[in-house]
Parts: structure tokens; C-alpha cells; sequence
């Protein structure tokens, strides 16, 4: 919030509209303030050679009725006005007879001039000037000083500035409050997107009732939304009657046999065709209860089984179990687990996936394999592995084990459905864990990664019930297959 | 024993019927949640079993109502679904055990034997005695004809469970579930190794081997005689 918020605000659509409608208001502004100030400039020269000309009038006049001595005292006593111009008389030689200009302009007519100020400041002071050539071959200036436009100029700069100032802040206060307006209610669309990414379908949109913009977008996402959570729950009926429809044939199947075994003479060469059956369908349904727990854990919505768990205690207790049977394979599983570490999990799920992990491990080494199980907090990272030394999978295939059914080339043979490590990646992604297999050099290693402070519950992918569909059409001909086959067999014998 | 299944499955009800008269009990049968909750509340039954999907009535819904009416005949739930969640949810309802869909009958009746058997109030025991094997629970110690059997506490568990179960046989999934809590079925041979190792303790010095295997079915703990 302390860094984000700000940043947001600046990007939203409405906050670069405001941004954009104040840089056109401050052109505006600018362009009008300088029409104005022109034209003020404008009006003060004119009122200025106005009062230079009207001056120039009055001593020529002065000069005709009075003659040269007169003017010049008429001058000298101007000067002592208040608010007097400036002027300045020579005679036809050039010798001053009046006035206290004292740089003055070698041209007739208009001009401009600066005159230093040593006593008062700095800066010099400037005059605008008329010089004029008067009957009797004297040479005349009258001037005014250009303080009053010098004064007019500052003013009306530090004005705009002001005025630009107040309205940059304005404009930005106004765009920053509608763009936080803006973004709590786009806020709200993101956090419904995201509980129901998390697997709360029921979630929708809050609506405020007043049928603006935003409550007629709310208003058709929550429609969208109720057609999603629609073909989805029928879509899981339909996952859940197919698996239901299947299984109970399979478990009459099953019974069938038991009922047949059970008859049949303990040690004739029937019963082992029978108990054989009866293993072969027991693997079918272990593969159908695999699809559906992984489909349902994909789903997200098992999450009523989290609970804080002290994971050391779990992972001991299954690297335990699994470290006996590694020691009778002729293989040796060593567990270096960090003590109460705890997390916000399923339990059942996390000792699913570490037996799945360690069987996968155990299965698929030769003798003498070594096997490490660890559990690691490193940081704000929580990171356990399960490494072995045996043959590894090679780097084109190490995303492909991932997948349902997969298997590497040459341990097809190997006993297992090929949904265990599935199942892990699924267990993974429910509990926002990072999921991946390196190469350990040699062999393989499987590495869970979470990330503290991430909220880990539910984060699940996307409901993956076109798989679903695909893999119960898999364990369907599975089934086809089998069956007669094991039928046949029975029958012949019998 | 005394066996009410409330199954909706013809089928599935009448091969559990079956398989209990069989092996001697006495097994009564309902099809739907309302016939089932008369026949509980009437049956005094050692066992119900009651399928979690039945028509109409949810399983869940029934054994609270029984729990509700005071019947404290033990309950175990057939769940067909993926197992997800339900137990969590049957246990909590008032059931005592919970088995999935399809099963092998050998499961389902070691599971009710062990339901069956509970005492209503099991006097606290201390020692537990198979033959000459004992098992002090204070002292956390066993001892066959007297000498020292040094156990890892999984293993001192699993002798455990199989003493207190002595004379019952108990299958694969029930020590899984009792004696290492995992709720799923491990595809690798974890009782089996330690069953073993057990076994190689307990026998040890040619004494006569009291764990005995049911091929097909499960472990059972029982005096030589």
C-alpha cells in the first residue's frame, strides 16, 4: 500500500484523463494570460508616448512664447514635480542648458535607453525616450521611466505561475480522488475474480444500486459468472455420475468374484485365475479413485482438511515408514528434516504426496540406490526434496512425468497406475507449493518449493475436467480390455 | 454379532448380508434412510453400516438423527465417492469408522469385529498378554517369557494395536490408518516390511511365532493353542 497505491493511481485511465484535460487547461490558460498581458503592455506604451508627446507639445509651445531662457527654467522646475518625467535640453553646440538625463540616444525619435543607478541598486533603470530638435536648433529628450512596465511584467509572471501552480494541484488532487474511486471499485471486481480463482465459485461482484457504469458491468460478470457456476457443477455431476455409473459395476464385479472365490477350492488353479481377477480389478479401481481424487484435489475445493500442521512431525513419520522398506530393497533412505516446522495444510494430502514421492523413488532405483528425503527452511522459503542417485530422467521428459498416465520409456513394466506423481503436482498446486524435477548428477530430484507470506490455500488450476473426460475414457478401455480377457480365462477353467 | 446395513444397493446389500450370515451373524437389511432409522432404533444392533449416498436421505443426515435418538450402536460409512472430505465428514457426524467402495468383504468384516468388540466403557488396561508375550503400556515396555524385546516406538505401536485386537484379524488398511495415520494406501509394502521385522523380534530364538498372516485379508495376533 505505502508504494503501490500511489503508483496505481497514476496509472488508471482516469488519472491520465485528468492529467491530460490539466495540461490542455494550462495551455489554454498560458496562451489567454499572455493575450492579456500584450495587450496591457501594449495600452501602458501608448499611454506612455502619449504623455512624452503631450509633454513635447507643451515646451515647444513654451519655447514660442517665451523664448530659449524660459524654457529652460520651465524645465528645471518640471523636474521637481511629483511623478515628473525626465528631460534633457541642449543647444545647437550640444552643451547642456537643462535636465537630469544623463546617457542620452545619438538618433532622433523613439527610442530606449538604460541608466545606471549606483546610489539606490544594482540594476540600471530604463527610460523611453522621444528626442526632438526644436525651432531655435536646440535638441530636446523628454523620457519616462519603464519601472511601472517593468512592475506589470514581474507582476503578471508570478501570477501565472501562482495561478498555474494552484491548478496543477488542483487538477491532481481531483484526478488522484476520482482515480481512488475508480480503483476501490475496479478493486472489488479483482478481489471476486480472484476468491473465485481460489475455488470460491459462489462469490459474485457487490452491487451499489446505483446503475452507473460500473454497477452494469458488476451486473453482467455476476450473470457470466452464474453461467460458469452453472456448467461447472454440471460438468463435476457429470465427472461424479460417470465415476459413480462405473465403479458400481466394478464393484459388483468384484463381488462376483469374491462370492466365486469363496466357492471355489482354496488351492485349485481356478481360485489363482480368480484372485488374479480379483488384483486386476482392484488396479482399475485404484486407477479411477486416483482420476477422481486428483480431480477433485485440482479443483481446489478440499480445503476443509486444512489445518496447522507440524510438518517435521508428518514428513518423520512417512520418511520412517518408507526408509524400512528402502533397508529390505537393498536400498538406503536417509531423512534430514528440520524440527516443528509449521504449515497451514492437509495433512493426509502432504503424507500422500511424500509417500508418493519416496514409493517413486524406491521403485524406479536399482540396488545399493542411496534416497534423501529433506525438509529445509531456507529463509522465507520453505523447501523440502526427495533425491536419489539412481538412473534419473532425462531432460526432454522431466515435465512430461507430470503428466496422468505417463510413463518413462523402459519402466512401463514397472507396477504403479502413473498417476502418483500427478497427484503430487496436484497436492503441490493446492498448497501453492512450486513443483519440479532436476537432474541431482546422477539420478533425480524432486524439489517442493513454498514461498512464506504467499497465502498458501487454494490456488488451484484450472478444473481440468477435459483431462478427467480423456482419462476415463483411458481406464474405460482399460477395463474393456481386461475383462473379457479374464472372463475367458475363468470360464475355460471352470 | 448384530449387523443392520442400510444399503440402497440391492446387490451390494445382499452380498454384505450374505457374506455376515455366513460367517455367523446376524444381519438385517434396509433400503432407504427412513426404514433404516425405524429398524435401528427398534434392532439393539452391535454395528450399522450406512451407505453415505442413499435416495432421498443423505447417510450423513441418518446418523446424525440416530446419534440424535441416543442408539450407540457403532457406525461405519461406505463412501463411493473419491474418499475427499468424507471421512473428515463422517467421523463428525457420529460415525465410527468409515470404509470406501468397493471393498473386499474380508475388510469390511474385520472392521465391524473391531467396531463390535469395543466395550461401551474399556477398562483402562495396563498390561496386554498374548501367550507369553507382555506388553506393559505404563512402562512402555515388552517382554516375551521374561526377556527384553527392544521395539521402535512404530514398531511398539503396531504390536500395540495388533495385542489389543489379539484373537481378530485386522487388515492392512486398518494398521495403516491406526498405526501410521496415513489415510491412503501407500502402493508400497510398508506393513508388510515391518510386520516382518515385528515378527523377527517377537519369534526370535525359535520361539513359536504368535503374528500370524491370513493370506488375502490382513495380521492376526494370537495364542499358539
Amino acid at each position: 500500500m505505502s508504494f503501490g497505491l500511489p503508483l496505481r493511481l497514476v496509472r488508471t485511465a482516469s488519472f491520465g484523463l485528468a492529467l491530460l484535460y490539466a495540461t490542455l487547461l494550462a495551455v489554454s490558460a498560458v496562451i489567454l494570460g499572455f493575450i492579456v498581458y500584450w495587450t496591457v503592455q501594449a495600452s501602458i506604451d501608448r499611454q506612455i508616448g502619449a504623455r512624452i508627446d503631450a509633454e513635447i507639445e507643451i515646451l515647444k509651445g513654451e519655447l514660442r512664447t517665451e523664448g530659449s531662457a524660459q524654457l529652460t527654467r520651465e524645465i528645471e522646475t518640471r523636474i521637481n514635480y511629483f511623478g515628473a518625467l525626465e528631460y534633457f535640453l541642449a543647444d545647437v553646440d550640444g552643451n547642456r542648458l537643462a535636465g537630469n538625463l544623463s546617457n542620452l540616444p545619438t538618433t532622433d525619435g523613439w527610442s530606449d535607453i538604460a541608466i545606471a543607478d549606483p546610489p539606490r541598486g544594482k540594476d540600471p533603470k530604463y527610460f523611453r525616450v522621444k528626442t526632438v530638435h526644436l525651432d531655435n536648433g536646440y535638441r530636446l529628450v523628454v523620457g519616462d521611466d519603464l519601472a511601472s512596465k517593468e512592475d506589470i511584467h514581474r507582476a503578471f509572471l508570478g501570477a501565472l505561475g501562482w495561478a498555474l501552480l494552484a491548478f496543477l494541484v488542483l487538477t491532481l488532487t481531483a484526478g488522484a480522488l476520482l482515480s481512488s474511486a475508480f480503483l476501490r471499485r475496479v478493486d472489488v471486481i479483482g478481489r471476486t475474480a480472484e476468491a473465485i480463482i481460489d475455488g470460491d465459485l459462489g462469490s459474485r461482484v457487490p452491487l451499489r444500486g446505483t446503475n452507473d457504469n460500473f454497477d452494469r458491468l458488476s451486473a453482467t460478470l455476476n450473470r457470466m459468472l452464474d453461467q460458469i457456476q452453472l456448467l461447472m457443477e454440471s460438468l463435476s455431476q457429470v465427472s461424479n455420475d460417470i465415476a459413480h455409473a462405473l465403479r458400481t459395476p466394478l464393484g459388483r464385479l468384484r463381488q462376483k468374484l469374491e462370492v466365486v472365490r469363496a466357492t471355489s477350492g482354496a488351492n485349485s488353479k481356478c481360485a489363482k485365475t480368480i484372485d488374479a481377477a480379483l488384483d486386476e480389478t482392484d488396479n482399475i479401481l485404484d486407477t479411477f479413485s486416483a482420476l477422481l481424487r486428483i480431480a477433485q484435489i485440482e479443483s481446489g475445493t478440499r480445503t476443509a482438511g486444512f489445518r496447522e500442521l507440524d510438518v517435521s512431525k508428518l514428513f518423520g513419520t512417512v520418511a520412517e515408514a518408507f526408509s524400512a522398506v528402502a533397508e529390505d530393497e537393498g536400498k538406503t533412505l536417509t531423512a534430514t528434516i528440520a524440527p516443528s516446522v509449521k504449515f497451514w495444510g492437509d495433512g493426509d494430502l502432504l503424507s500422500e504426496m511424500l509417500a508418493n514421492l519416496l514409493d517413486n523413488a524406491i521403485r524406479h532405483t536399482p540396488q545399493g540406490a542411496h534416497i534423501e528425503v529433506s525438509l529445509v527452511n531456507h529463509g522465507s522459503q520453505l523447501v523440502a526434496s526427495v533425491a536419489d542417485d539412481g538412473p534419473g530422467v532425462p531432460p526432454p521428459e522431466r515435465e512430461r512425468i507430470f503428466r496422468r498416465f505417463y510413463r518413462v520409456e523402459g519402466s512401463v513394466s514397472t507396477a504403479g497406475t502413473g498417476l502418483g506423481l500427478s497427484l503430487v503436482a496436484a497436492v503441490a498446486e493446492l498448497h501453492g507449493m512450486k513443483f519440479s524435477a532436476t537432474d541431482n548428477m546422477p539420478g533425480l530430484r524432486m524439489t517442493l518449493t513454498f514461498q512464506r507470506g504467499v497465502i498458501n490455500t487454494r490456488r488451484p488450476r484450472p478444473p481440468a475436467w477435459r483431462a478427467i473426460d480423456h482419462d476415463l475414457a483411458h481406464a474405460a478401455r482399460e477395463i474393456a480390455q481386461r475383462a473379457p480377457e479374464r472372463t475367458e480365462t475363468v470360464r475355460a477353467q471352470s | 454379532m448384530r449387523v443392520l446395513i442400510i444399503e440402497d444397493d440391492a446387490e451390494t446389500a445382499a452380498y454384505v448380508v450374505d457374506g455376515l450370515r455366513r460367517s455367523g451373524h446376524v444381519a438385517d437389511q434396509a433400503s432407504d434412510g427412513r426404514d433404516g432409522l425405524m429398524t435401528a432404533a427398534g434392532g439393539h444392533y452391535d454395528v450399522i453400516v450406512v451407505d453415505r449416498m442413499l435416495p432421498g436421505v443423505d447417510g450423513l443426515a441418518i446418523v446424525k438423527t440416530i446419534r440424535s435418538a441416543g442408539i450407540k450402536s457403532a457406525v461405519l460409512f461406505l463412501t463411493a465417492r473419491g474418499g475427499i472430505d468424507d471421512r473428515v465428514e463422517g467421523l463428525e457426524a457420529g460415525g465410527d469408522d468409515y470404509l470406501t467402495k468397493p471393498f473386499a468383504f474380508s475388510e469390511l468384516l474385520a472392521r465391524l469385529n473391531a467396531l463390535a468388540r469395543r466395550p461401551a466403557l474399556a477398562p483402562i488396561e495396563t498390561v496386554l498378554r498374548v501367550a507369553d508375550l507382555e506388553m506393559d503400556l505404563i512402562a512402555h515396555r515388552v517382554k516375551r517369557n521374561g526377556t527384553d524385546i527392544d521395539l521402535q516406538p512404530r514398531e511398539f505401536r503396531l504390536l500395540e494395536y495388533l495385542m489389543r485386537n489379539a484373537g481378530r484379524v485386522v487388515t492392512r488398511t486398518m494398521l495403516l490408518e491406526r498405526v501410521w495415520e496415513f489415510h491412503f494406501d501407500p502402493k508400497t509394502k510398508i506393513v508388510e516390511t515391518h510386520i516382518s521385522r515385528l515378527r523377527a523380534k517377537v519369534g526370535s530364538g525359535g520361539q513359536q511365532q504368535l503374528i500370524h498372516t491370513i493370506r488375502g485379508v490382513g495380521y492376526v495376533i494370537r495364542s499358539p493353542s
